[in-house]
């Protein structure tokens, strides 16, 4: 069908998300090399840790316009760096919290473990996402999106 | 002898004994406000004082380059002002043995002892009802309404950085800020830019924080920092029993 004023595109939510590169971005692999479909609303970011992950890049990714942002990494005790998922869960606790109080609330802001073995989680949670990303709507009061 | 009295007496024989080259405190300027003031002489201690009105967190001074260098140091202090202290310290930004504190509190002065012995007196904090009951009234509302009380909050911003120049915590030789290649928060004093910016001065000195209040009261726009601030601080007594400041062996909240 062809777009127009009467019948516009249904909302596609755009979702950025942050992932660790010895974990969860090979499960992501995971899930591509075995086949499994995912929806291909999610821009995915691959950094060596989820302790690389400042909170700035979160911001950067709602002033560009992101629905929702998704950050994830290896489990706690399977860190290639031994800490640095540690490291991240206090700095997320922590953020989440502050996001919350200033209008970014839980159902914008995921946060996940998923190991290299897990492609068949990755596919099930990006859907997951997706699905309370599209029934949470276009982020019209996004705070931190960029204006003209 | 009133309190005052004996703070300037206590300020005059660490002077004249040598023990310290200068006594961080408060003075009364022109206008009746209540200044920081930086007494190397008898003449300038001779004008200290204080009272509820000093609000300035003088712990700010001590990560400032140009007056750390002047140790030995003695400092007015409150009971906020010596965690402040216990967190530059525990930072490596203060050599806690080169502070001599002079303690003050509502219940008046205590003469002038070591940092160590100011930090062991410290009593767990009692956070204002008043915050706490506007952060529940906050948080009872959707997030989109949040949203919207910030933004008319934030807009009133000018960037003029003066809740960072009174923050002990925010010591950074050069602040995320002006950090321009890449430039993650801009500048411009509006909307994104506003909101980045006081997302990550709340962030950076979360579980560091000590909620003096020194930002609220430096903010010429009169945005409620101290919102942000005793939220995250109320947040991480709950989640990690963290209280910034009050042992200077604890690890960092956020290393």
């Amino acid at each position: 069908m062809i777009e127009s004023a009467d019948n516009p595109a249904p909302f596609e939510p755009r979702i950025t998300a942050f992932v660790c590169t010895w974990c969860t971005y090979a499960g992501a692999d995971l899930a591509g090399t075995s086949r499994l479909a995912y929806p291909p609303n999610v821009r995915i970011v691959k950094l060596p840790c989820t302790g690389r992950i400042n909170p700035l890049f979160i911001l950067k990714a709602f002033e560009g316009g992101a629905d929702a942002v998704l950050v994830s990494g290896c489990h706690p005790g399977d860190c290639h760096y031994t800490s640095g998922n540690y490291h991240a869960r206090r700095r997320w606790a922590m953020f989440r919290k502050l996001m919350d109080l200033a209008g970014i609330g839980e159902d914008r802001l995921f946060f996940s473990w998923i190991s290299a073995a897990e492609g068949g989680k990755f596919a099930s949670l990006i859907g997951q996402v997706t699905e309370q990303a599209r029934s949470a709507g276009p982020f019209a009061a996004n705070p931190a999106r960029r204006q003209p | 002898m009133s309190f005052v009295e004996a703070l300037r007496r206590d300020a005059a024989s660490l002077l004249t004994q040598g023990r310290v080259r200068l006594v961080l405190g408060y003075r009364i300027a022109g206008n009746g406000r209540r200044v920081p003031a930086m007494a190397t002489s008898l003449a300038a201690a001779e004008k200290l004082v204080y009272d509820e009105q000093c609000k300035a967190n003088l712990a700010a001074y001590l990560s400032k380059p140009h007056i750390a260098r002047r140790t030995p140091v003695a400092i007015v202090a409150t009971p906020q002002v010596v965690r402040a202290l216990v967190v530059l310290a525990a930072e490596s930004q203060l050599n806690g043995e080169q502070v001599i504190v002079l303690p003050v509190s509502a219940a008046g002065y205590s003469g002038p002892i070591d940092l160590k012995s100011a930090a062991a007196a410290l009593a767990k904090p009692d956070r204002d009802a008043g915050i706490l009951a506007k952060l529940k009234e906050l948080m009872a509302m959707p997030p989109a309404e949040r949203s919207k009380f910030w933004a008319g909050q934030f807009a009133r911003c000018t960037r003029c950085y003066a809740c960072r120049a009174n923050c002990p915590a925010c010591y950074c030789r050069q602040c995320i800020v002006e950090k321009n290649q890449p430039q993650w928060i801009s500048t411009a004093a509006r909307g994104h830019g506003n909101f980045a910016w006081q997302m990550i001065r709340a962030f950076h000195t979360t579980g560091r924080c000590v909620e003096c209040g020194a930002c609220e009261a430096a903010c010429p726009a009169g945005i409620p920092l101290m919102l942000l601030n005793v939220y995250l601080a109320d947040e991480a007594a709950r989640e990690f029993g963290y209280e910034a400041g009050l042992d200077p062996a604890a690890e960092p909240l956020i290393g």
